[in-house]
């Protein structure tokens, strides 16, 4: 194939003193990623012994997902998601990006180690999220279902609400309507809740023993109440049970005998799995060529440096040009406006052969800017006009030629005071909002080192729920609305001023000074922001470039709406500069 | 002939090379601290460090010589 756009190389090789100075800081994250990967651990470990799940002649979650998925095509989210503080440390669901029969989906899967697989508080939200990148990519849906349905002591914080679990219900329904396929292997008995969980997507897998049920034994005694319970009571109920447990109600004698719910049964549980592979082959997927601009390559400097490039510290600067040569594509790229706006980058580059939008915050001084003042210098890291409209005007040109982004986010803000309110940076930032929003190209967002303030947002955050399909955070991430220290002073300065005049000691206020500024470092480290949902993963940064490659795929896969190559425009642009134009050819003496 | 200058005012928070130091464009020569952040200064060209300027803890106007690379 020969290369339709001719991108230029950029990054340096790592020099030693650079290496040797990382070594530090290096060590610092990796303790941060073991503490992550312990805590996958011991979610893994939680509930139920490996071996009386099988000797109940099932196979966990996990496994079933590794027989599933292509070998080493699984990128988990949230993994340690755990935004209500459920006793086992989870919400119930293993999900993430996966290739199952070389076609991508997004995957999810009930935990059947943790009470046989429970809708539990903060699962909700959780398989909304999966829904949501289904959603944005289009994708289909696959489930792995064996739910139990409502655990019901704490049936308040699941049941009901706007964001409830039934919620996943009608979402199905949407992507249903919208043509995104949702397919479903179906484990063990599912009653009320889990029965939806079962019947509610489009192609229903069934193994041998498994059971989807409006309701199960205790539901259906229970639904004559004297309001209370005595010996007669609990006779009934002792009949209703030994009766459902000897005839499960929804079991594969009526959905697959009767109703044809199921379209087909399995004896194994891996004749399911194989089930839903064969049904993945038949997805809707172009071939890959339809819209590779290159041949696949790897960058020429390894992934695997950029955490000797990025710091630890948040207060040091870094070369971020460095740390996308070595995620893209041949480290090639065609850069955007350079010169405009230097605070960030924008650009296009090739991920695994397909064309992508890059945006980042590059770090640093910006002597002689921003152009608007010459009361302060710049620095990267924080958000300026020219910078502003450099991305409003990419993300634009991203949309009109379907060109998918990736955004990297290392930034203290946008630009504050009366001086950055004059040269329209409020505004500018609600416009950055409008252009993602209107562009309606996937996205996903790593938050590189620092999200902070409404720079959080405007660079692609999470919170574009219709354009963001998922984020990931690096084991030197921290997000928070400001700083602690500048949060401490905001709230306390005045205080201060006034035990000062009162002749108080100020210690009491110091010291509550002191907490804030570890309570925000506490809850903005990332082994919080994957607790609370802030990103959906927490990644090695090695393992960056292949969450991007899975995203590519995916967006790729089946897009809903195409731009020609040879109709872009964000090209041209670049290679016209925008404003000089392009210089005329010279006259042949 | 290079002087490596200020861009900006600040203070000098560490030296990373000394004096007879062989350096190689971009290799960090020292760290200004400026806006709250913690920037490296790099060597414009390969070269032998010939003389430093300044010292840690040292504020710094831009513009300011802070070392010389021959």
């Amino acid at each position: 194939m020969i290369p339709y756009l001719n991108m230029k190389e950029f990054g340096k090789p790592l020099r030693d003193s650079q290496v040797k100075r990382a070594q530090e800081s290096v060590a610092r994250m990796n303790e941060v990623m073991n503490e992550i990967e312990a805590e996958d651990q011991r979610i893994r470990d939680f509930g139920l012994p490996v071996d009386l799940v099988h000797k109940r002649g099932q196979q966990t979650v996990w496994e079933r997902i590794e027989y599933l998925v292509d070998p080493g095509m699984f990128f988990p989210l949230h993994t340690i998601y755990d935004p209500e503080h459920e006793e086992s440390g989870s919400t119930g669901v293993v999900d993430g990006i996966a290739r199952i029969s070389g076609k991508w989906c997004a995957l999810i899967g009930f935990n059947n180690k943790w009470i046989a697989g429970a809708w539990i508080a903060g699962q909700a939200d959780n398989n909304l999220r999966v829904t949501d990148i289904a959603k944005t990519l289009n994708l289909p849906l696959v489930w792995l279902v064996n739910c139990s349905g409502v655990k019901l002591p704490e049936q308040e914080k699941v049941y009901a609400n706007r964001r409830g679990q039934g919620t996943c219900f009608f979402r199905h329904a949407e992507l249903e309507v919208s043509g995104v396929p949702i397919l479903a292997g179906i484990y063990g008995t599912n009653p009320a809740g889990g029965g939806y969980q079962g019947i509610s997507p489009t192609i229903l897998l069934a193994h041998k023993d498994c059971n989807i049920a409006v309701g199960g034994g205790g539901i259906v005694g229970g639904m004559s109440p004297k309001g209370f319970f005595d010996e007669e009571g609990a006779e009934q109920l002792i009949d209703a049970t030994r009766h459902f447990k000897q005839v499960p109600p929804g079991s594969v004698k009526v959905h697959y005998d009767e109703t044809g719910y199921f379209r087909y049964v399995f004896e194994e549980e891996n004749q399911v799995l194989d089930a839903l592979k064969e049904y993945m082959e038949g997805m809707p997927a172009y071939d890959p060529r339809f819209f590779r601009l290159s041949e696949p390559a790897e960058p020429k400097f390894s992934p695997s440096e950029i955490a000797s490039i990025v710091p630890y510290n948040q207060k040091a600067g870094y070369d971020f040009d460095n740390v996308l040569a070595r995620l893209v594509d041949n480290s090639e790229h065609l850069e955007f406006r350079p010169g405009y706006g230097p605070e960030v980058y924008t650009g296009l580059v090739m991920i695994d052969g397909f064309l992508m939008g890059a945006i980042g915050n590059r770090q640093g001084i910006l002597p002689n800017y921003p152009e608007y003042t010459n009361e302060y210098n710049g620095v990267g890291g924080r958000l300026y006009r020219q910078g502003l409209i450099k991305i409003n005007e990419f993300v634009t040109q991203c949309g009109r030629d379907r060109i998918p982004i990736i955004w990297f986010q290392d930034t203290s803000g946008i630009d504050v005071g009366d001086i950055a309110e004059k040269a329209e940076l409020l505004g500018l930032g609600q416009s950055l909002i409008y252009s993602i929003e209107q562009s309606k190209v996937p996205q996903m967002v790593v938050i590189l080192r620092k999200g902070t303030a409404a720079a959080h947002y405007v660079m692609g955050g999470p919170q574009g729920n219709n354009t963001n399909a998922f984020s990931l955070g690096t084991p030197a991430t921290e997000i928070y609305v400001m700083h602690g220290e500048t949060a401490a002073a905001a709230s306390y300065s005045r205080r201060l001023v006034k035990e000062k005049d009162a002749g108080r000691s100020l210690d009491p206020v110091l010291e509550k000074m002191n907490d804030m500024v570890q309570h925000y470092y506490d809850k903005s480290r990332p082994m919080y922001c994957a607790k609370a949902g802030l990103v959906d993963e927490v990644v090695h940064f090695e393992k960056l470039r292949d969450y991007m490659v899975a995203f590519t795929n995916s967006v790729y896969q089946n897009p809903k709406s195409i731009c020609p190559r040879h109709h872009m425009m964000l090209p041209r642009l670049i290679q016209s500069q925008i404003v000089t134009g392009l210089d005329r050819p010279k006259k042949e003496e | 002939m290079e002087e490596v200058l200020a861009p900006m005012p600040g203070n000098i928070i560490e030296v990373l090379v000394n004096v007879g130091d062989e350096v190689k464009e971009d290799d960090e020569l020292l760290i200004l601290e400026a806006m709250k952040m913690e920037n490296p200064i790099c060597a414009p060209a390969d070269g032998t460090v010939k003389e430093i300027k300044v010292k840690e803890k040292d504020v710094v106007e831009a513009d300011q010589l802070l070392v010389v690379i021959e």
